[in-house]
């Protein structure tokens, strides 16, 4: 009796196994059929779906949050204009929890679904190399609003970057630490993750190579720890007059409060992912001063960049980051590619985005052969508990 | 630079010993290795935070705090733990009971509170004090001498009160403690509410000097916290503030000497030394038997 109920359940297991592989592999198949071609009534009606992958929970949900709020308010946009090719689109929100496993397991669930025909993410560039990969296998295109490693766009031609590389926002950082506040001696905090390592390994060598500026310190410190008084110690003992902190923006405020406490004349420079509003939350007097490179400014007083700020405000409750200005423009982006192409064809979806120049709120973005984008950069002081950009 | 990591140190240490205290406080009269302290600590940050974002005053807000945190405790042993006990489960249970009472804590204050880092109002901060070329804040020495205190209070109360006989009669042998007349259940009850009560003033006093609070703030300082407890041997209050104390010093050196990426797994690797060379820790008692 007990024999065989446990084979029947082994059975039952294997072919449950068989339904899961045959399942997965017949979505892909359907990608090129015309189901975009408006013939019948059926296909009208069916939604256009863009997916949106980020952390929703989590040290990093206000990112991940932010990016949603941003592709609605595109999203609302297109559709009071019609919709795509006369069918409304949808966003499918996924919550990769800032992790490659998550990621890669979304990216599996976002490629089985035929009606997906983009993809906004992720956000930590190790996460988004991660899912990358599946992406690129099944011909999805991935624009990732937020992914800086220089690595990640040549993981293949459907992958996209609208941001900055590293690199670039960095000569505007050394810019700043030699030009505009004269200093000489830079210490580097950065955090310990696949992006921080490399992020401040670029910044290592680009402070080297700067003639005026001397490295003096690098540190690297755990994400998961709000006790940075160790590293903080050090780059003292070293002197470092100015500090780049490489880091998410969990890392700001507790950083910059322990370090004033200790020398109140240091001066910090972020990276991007520092201008948000949760970092004067956290931070509070301590972030006075904090300069910050971005894309985009929410005091842009161009009529469109009002139209989004308000939008946005409305839905976050708080000013947009450049970082959610680039994802609501990965998003138009895909969606004037599939315009233009006039079909869900995912292969000339692709071929569209490549070519496109698109003028939006993060500048005019034009991707080249591996998929990078291009950005002019704004310079921002925090001042009076407020961003304002510096002119100096 | 030495010194300066030295005091960095002991202040992080005084953080996890407050902690660690409730983690002794438990094993010491239940033989329970209570994981979800760390969770109970997070909870007591969050609620004094909530009621503060109400407009209630630091001071009540804190002791408001307390007293939910220690009914938090209560409740913790009446629902997971006590049905575990009636029923004479192997110990083992009791502590896998803990971890998942921990998560299942953690990933409530996420739902309920958000799972971003907020910011906790700072609590005693009149700036620094210099000793020599080193700085210390006057947060600091006001969470030392908080610890301090605490761990009198919680000593007097083991030691020297009737309930403190109570815990400990019942520590030793359960059933002649009830032949005596003691009532088990109430004591288990009073000593989860002192841990909770204990999670909760460390809470606060953490938040306070790191001014963020946010859910999982309790895993890593738990984790460490209960290496902390094992390293002054698990059971003496004493021993729990010491044991932070040198696990908070080796953090710091280990930033120093081998950068801030060893800071982690110096505290678990004392962990490891201290089972395998004496599991009693500093000033445990040998011939612990029971999980």
């Amino acid at each position: 009796m007990k024999k065989s109920i446990g084979l029947l359940l082994a059975l039952t297991l294997i072919l449950a196994l068989f339904a899961g592989c045959g399942g997965g592999a017949s979505p892909s198949g359907t990608s090129s059929s015309p189901t975009a071609s408006a013939s019948g009534t059926d296909a009208a009606v069916k939604p256009v779906k863009i997916a949106v992958a980020a952390p929703m929970t989590g040290d990093n949900a206000e990112y991940g949050k932010s990016f949603l709020a941003a592709a609605e308010v595109m999203v609302e946009k297109w559709n009071a204009e019609g919709g795509v090719l006369g069918r409304p689109i949808e966003l499918v929100a996924y919550d990769d929890k800032n992790s490659g496993e998550e990621a890669a397991s979304i990216a599996q669930k976002i490629v089985s679904d035929p009606d997906i025909v983009g993809v906004l993410g992720h956000f930590a560039s190790g996460v988004s190399m991660a899912a990358a990969p599946v992406y690129q296998e099944n011909k999805l295109v991935q624009i990732s609003n937020c992914a800086s490693h220089p690595d990640y766009s040549s993981i293949g031609n459907y992958i996209f970057r609208n941001n900055t590389v590293i690199n670039e926002e960095f000569k505007v950082i050394v810019d700043i630490i030699a030009n505009d506040l004269g200093y000489t001696k830079v210490g580097v905090i950065a955090i310990k993750t696949d992006w921080g390592t490399t992020a401040g390994g670029i910044a290592d060598e680009l402070i080297s190579a700067s003639p005026n500026l001397t490295l003096v310190a690098h540190e690297d410190v755990m994400e998961t720890s709000d006790d940075y008084s160790p590293a903080i110690a050090k780059l003292e003992a070293a002197g470092a007059e100015v500090v780049v902190a490489v880091g998410m923006y969990g890392l700001y405020g507790p950083l910059a409060k322990q370090y004033k406490a200790v020398n109140p004349d240091i001066r910090l420079v972020g990276v991007s992912n520092a201008y948000t509003q949760q970092i004067i939350e956290l931070g509070g007097d301590a972030v006075e001063g904090l300069f910050a490179p971005v894309s985009f400014y929410a005091d842009n007083p161009d009529p469109e960049a009002q139209a989004f700020v308000a939008s946005y405000i409305g839905k976050f409750g708080s000013e947009p980051s450049s970082l959610a200005a680039q994802a609501y423009d990965s998003i138009g982006i895909l969606l004037t590619a599939i315009q233009q192409v006039g079909s869900t064809d995912k292969e000339a979806i692709r071929d569209a985005v490549n070519a496109i120049e698109y003028d939006g709120l993060s500048g005019f973005t034009t991707f080249d052969e591996i998929g990078d984008a291009s950005k002019i950069f704004t310079k921002v002081i925090i001042k009076d508990g407020a961003f304002i950009p510096y002119e100096g | 630079m030495l010194f300066q990591q030295l005091l960095n140190g002991l202040a992080l240490g005084m953080a996890y010993a407050l902690v660690a205290v409730g983690y002794s406080l438990v094993f010491g009269i239940l033989r329970l290795v209570n994981f979800s302290h760390g969770a109970v600590y997070a909870f007591g940050a969050h609620a004094a935070a909530f009621l503060i974002g109400y407009s209630w005053g630091l001071l009540p807000a804190v002791l408001a705090s307390v007293l939910l945190t220690g009914l938090l405790g209560v409740l913790i042993d009446r629902t997971s733990l006590r049905p575990l006990r009636k029923k004479h489960s192997p110990p083992i249970a009791s502590l896998i009971s803990t971890i998942g009472v921990s998560t299942i804590l953690q990933n409530l204050l996420m739902i309920a509170m958000g799972s971003q880092k907020k910011s906790f109002p700072a609590l005693f901060d009149f700036g620094m004090i210099t000793i020599g070329t080193a700085k210390i804040s006057w947060t600091q020495m006001i969470m030392f001498a908080i610890s301090l205190v605490l761990l009198g209070v919680l000593s007097f109360i083991v030691h020297s009160t009737k309930i403190g006989l109570a815990m400990r009669g019942v520590e030793q042998n359960g059933k002649a403690a009830s032949l005596m007349g003691i009532d088990n259940n109430f004591i288990v009850t009073f000593t989860f509410f002192l841990g909770g009560a204990s999670a909760a003033i460390a809470g606060v006093l953490i938040s306070g000097y790191y001014q963020v609070f946010y859910p999982t703030m309790g895993f890593m300082v738990g984790l460490k916290a209960f290496s902390a407890a094992v390293l002054g041997g698990i059971g003496a209050l004493h021993g729990a503030v010491l044991g932070g104390l040198l696990i908070g010093v080796a953090e710091s050196l280990a930033a120093t000497w081998m950068g801030s990426a060893y800071r982690d797994s110096v505290a678990f690797l004392i962990l490891i030394l201290v089972l395998v060379v004496r599991p009693s820790g500093l000033f445990g008692r040998k011939g612990i038997t029971k999980v």
